[in-house]
């Protein structure tokens, strides 16, 4: 996993045949860098296990994976973005703004509320992308701006959370769990592992490489930069319609800032899966990596009794620890 | 003789599985300057970093003044008194002239933290005295020409003897590839001069600018230094037998040769094309299978038509017609999808992508011819890749090595491969196809332009020398101003030089 779809350099200088016989200082760097993702992850999980052995079962990964589903909703496109060399700080509105929708939705329509507000979703996630093409505003900008304007519109839609009863039954399933995970969470994983697939195989995955790492001449090269772009933000808008749903089958409810605070962990995880904010360099499955250990570190603060009031500095040093082991500096001449 | 400032022993580097250099030893005495020659890919540009101290050697020493250069570091290099002047300026384009040739070590000009900005600029007139070079050091650099940066690169490398008080040993990685005539006469006299100051060694694929400048020259091969001469007495031929090695490569076709019969199905016309104020009123016809050169001089808008073509950029009046149906894009993806092809000047940025494996640069453009239904087919693609490294005998570690880490010459049948690998175009468009390149890739590059045209390509052609541009094009058109000056059918020895050059200023 951690070696795979939308990476370059895994495949280094000497082609893969050769790096396995001789290991230059290098390529071993590079195999520690691909690596390096998942020690973290499990050496975190060991540390919070070791603080709390009960938090080595079954059961408490079922909940951890049931925990990380709407982070994932959120790291798989922000990845997607982040690799073309924007980002998207709106996602987390979008989804909340979605939850709204739904929850007023599903008692009036029942199922097809789900495809409604998936399609409003992805047609603000078109729109944001058009803007930024168009208009060549920086997409830190539009999906800042976004991410006031979806949120506004939420809150003014709804002033607090709205309860699902009616209807509820058309997202409940998801909920439904098997071997103690979610249906949510396998959702996640399959539509991760179909972008994996098309990323690797097909040809947008190499246009979105291209424009990552160097967008003028994947420009001249005749790729149509723009309208990929747009395509990937109307994916970034359709998951975080994706995450509303998820949303609304978890909590039994619409809330109008109830992803909000998931948007720096979703960026997060695709930094510390190894993904390179400044585009170019990453991968979707290293993202998952990530998700898992943003989930592990937001559960296991709780789990191992720090203080509350310590929470986000034990959060933000973690942070910054994983990130610095995790990161890839090899190809990267200049760190910003 | 003067002491020896600085000797190579034995020097050998492999990256990968490509050893670049093999047991080098050269050594540079005080106040001589050395020509380093040899064709894209022979190891002079690594040789050079090591000298800097940019990569560390495998295996041998760098010894200046009787001392082991025990660490490869610029830092430590610098310490030892070496410079260097990189191709692609290291300067920063915001700050001021001043600023740039202190930057990291302003020395007195600082005092806790704040510039004393008149001291720094005393200090930097100083150094631009060096040189006699009256630019002012308050100058933003971005407003500077290239030449005039090159100066100051040299100011700054120049720092070191004060720094250190030893005389410097100043590295020149090819100063004058992107300059024009004049601006390279400035620049060799420069390096006269320094000559009273400094030991240097410069790096150039010019064999007359080597010849004027250095004292003795060092010719290397394959990673080796195949040969010694001295400046004064080495005869050109020599020198090029040297540097070709063992594959002579086939010289250029000279313009006196016949000119060539060109079939009349008219491939590409112009007609009263205008883009602001970069070009106006451009007409003109070329044919299947023609080479068309444009000649003239920076701003004269010749880049900007073949832009244009491109669909880069959008004309303002007039209209373009490719066999006979006027085209009418949106970028460059409408070109490439018609069939046009265009080999940009700026090789790392426009070319192809450096951090991306040369398979998928080759195929970047036209990744159809990789896929089978909706996927890509990574056997068929690895096979197709294999057989253009073989065709334009690419040197290359593997298919899976990333393009940049490639020489110039091979980065750039890199890009020639990435529009012959799908049907072959119907237009080429070729920006400075030959810049950077040695005399081997040079050739070769030239030969299977040609080649492209006996095919029935027709290709729009900027380059770099009106040598170039008479070894190849079939007819000639002269810009000046943003107009077409004149239009001039190569063949028998016609026109001169001088009858271009008339047209162009």
């Amino acid at each position: 996993m951690a070696k795979g779809e939308l990476e370059v350099g895994g495949e280094g200088v000497e082609g893969p045949a050769t790096a396995a016989l001789s290991l230059s200082p290098a390529s071993l760097r590079a195999i520690l860098s691909g690596v390096m993702p998942a020690v973290v992850l499990v050496a975190l999980i060991l540390v919070v296990g070791f603080f709390a052995p009960s938090f080595l079962s079954l059961y408490s990964f079922g909940v951890l994976l049931g925990e990380s589903t709407i982070i994932l909703l959120l790291a798989i496109p922000q990845t997607m973005v982040i690799m073309i060399g924007g980002i998207d700080l709106s996602i987390a509105s979008i989804a909340s703004l979605a939850s709204i929708l739904l929850a007023l939705l599903l008692p009036e329509i029942g199922f097809w509320a789900i495809p409604a507000v998936l399609v409003a979703c992805m047609a603000i996630g078109a729109t944001q992308g058009y803007i930024h093409v168009v208009a060549q505003v920086p997409s830190f900008v539009v999906t800042l701006a976004g991410l006031g304007l979806w949120s506004g519109i939420a809150l003014a839609i709804a002033h607090t959370t709205i309860s699902v009863d009616e209807g509820y039954d058309a997202v409940g399933w998801l909920q439904a769990t098997v071997l103690g995970i979610p249906i949510a969470f396998f959702g996640g994983l399959a539509l991760l592992l179909a972008l994996v697939l098309v990323f690797r195989r097909m040809s947008i995955g190499r246009y979105v490489l291209a424009i990552g790492l160097g967008e003028t001449a994947a420009l001249l090269s005749g790729i149509r930069v723009g309208r990929v772009k747009i395509l990937i933000f109307t994916l970034s808008g359709l998951f975080a319609g994706i995450a509303g749903v998820a949303m609304v089958a978890r909590s039994y409810a619409g809330n109008p800032s109830g992803a909000d605070k998931l948007l720096l962990p979703s960026i997060a995880a695709v930094v510390i899966g190894g993904t390179a904010i400044t585009g170019g360099f990453g991968g979707l499955g290293r993202t998952l990596i990530g998700v898992l250990t943003v989930t592990v570190l937001r559960v296991g603060i709780a789990i191992v009794g720090i203080d509350p009031g310590y929470e986000p500095l034990a959060y933000g040093l973690v942070i910054i620890g994983a990130v610095a082991l995790t990161m890839d500096r090899a190809r990267i001449s200049v760190v910003k | 003789m003067s002491e020896i400032a600085v000797s190579l022993e034995s020097i050998g580097k492999r990256f990968g599985s490509v050893q670049a250099l093999r047991d080098v030893s050269l050594m540079i005495r005080s106040r001589e300057v050395i020509g380093l020659m040899g064709e894209n890919g022979s190891g002079k540009s690594t040789l050079l970093k090591i000298l800097a101290g940019l990569i560390r050697p495998d295996e041998g020493n760098v010894v200046v003044r009787g001392r082991p250069l025990t660490k490869a570091s610029f830092s430590a290099a610098a310490k030892a008194g070496i410079g260097m002047v990189f191709q692609e300026q290291s300067l920063l384009l915001n700050l001021t002239v001043a600023e740039n040739i202190f930057l990291g070590c302003e020395g007195e000009a600082v005092r806790f933290g704040l510039y004393n900005w008149r001291k720094l600029k005393e200090m930097a007139r100083r150094q631009l005295d060096k040189l006699g070079c009256d630019i002012s050091p308050d100058t933003i650099t971005g407003s500077l020409s290239f030449a005039q940066r090159q100066m100051v690169e040299l100011a700054k490398v120049l720092t070191i003897e004060d720094r250190i008080g030893v005389e410097p040993i100043i590295l020149l990685d090819e100063p004058t590839s992107v300059l024009d005539a004049e601006e390279i006469d400035t620049v060799l006299h420069q390096i006269e001069r320094l000559r009273s100051r400094a030991s240097v060694v410069i790096v150039s694929h010019r064999l007359d600018e080597v010849l004027r400048v250095a004292d003795r020259i060092y010719v290397m091969t394959n990673g080796q230094c195949v040969g010694e001469r001295d400046a004064r007495s080495v005869d050109a031929e020599d020198l090029k037998r040297l540097m070709l090695g063992k594959h002579l490569s086939e010289q250029y076709r000279r313009h006196d040769r016949p000119a060539r019969p060109i079939e009349n199905e008219v491939r590409l016309s112009l007609r009263n094309l205008a883009h602001r104020s970069d070009y106006r009123d451009i007409s003109f016809d070329l044919h299947a299978g023609e080479i068309l050169g444009f000649a003239g001089v920076e701003g004269s808008g010749r880049e900007c038509v073949c832009r244009t073509v491109y669909g880069a950029e959008a004309p303002s009046a007039g209209e373009v017609l490719l066999d006979g149906s006027v085209i009418k894009f949106d970028g460059p993806a409408d070109a490439v999808k018609m069939g046009i092809a265009y080999v940009p000047s700026e090789r790392r940025i426009e070319g192809l992508v450096p951090n991306m494996s040369v398979r998928e640069n080759m195929t970047l453009a036209h990744l159809k011819v990789a896929r089978r239904g909706w996927f890509l087919d990574s056997q068929r693609e690895q096979k197709l890749v294999s057989q253009w490294v073989e065709r334009l005998r690419i040197k290359t570690p593997s298919n899976h090595a990333l393009a940049g880490q490639l020489s110039g010459g091979n980065q750039q049948k890199v890009v020639l491969a990435k529009w012959l690998i799908a049907e072959h175009p119907r237009l080429l468009i070729l920006d400075h196809p030959l810049r950077g390149l040695d005399i081997g890739a040079k050739a070769e590059i030239f030969a299977r332009v040609r080649e492209l045209a006996q095919n029935g390509i027709s290709i729009l052609l900027i380059a770099d020398t009106l040598e170039e541009l008479l070894a190849l094009s079939d007819t000639i058109l002269v810009m000046r101003d943003g107009a077409i000056t004149a239009r001039l059918p190569v063949g028998d020895g016609k026109p001169t030089q001088m009858e271009i050059l008339e047209n162009m200023i």
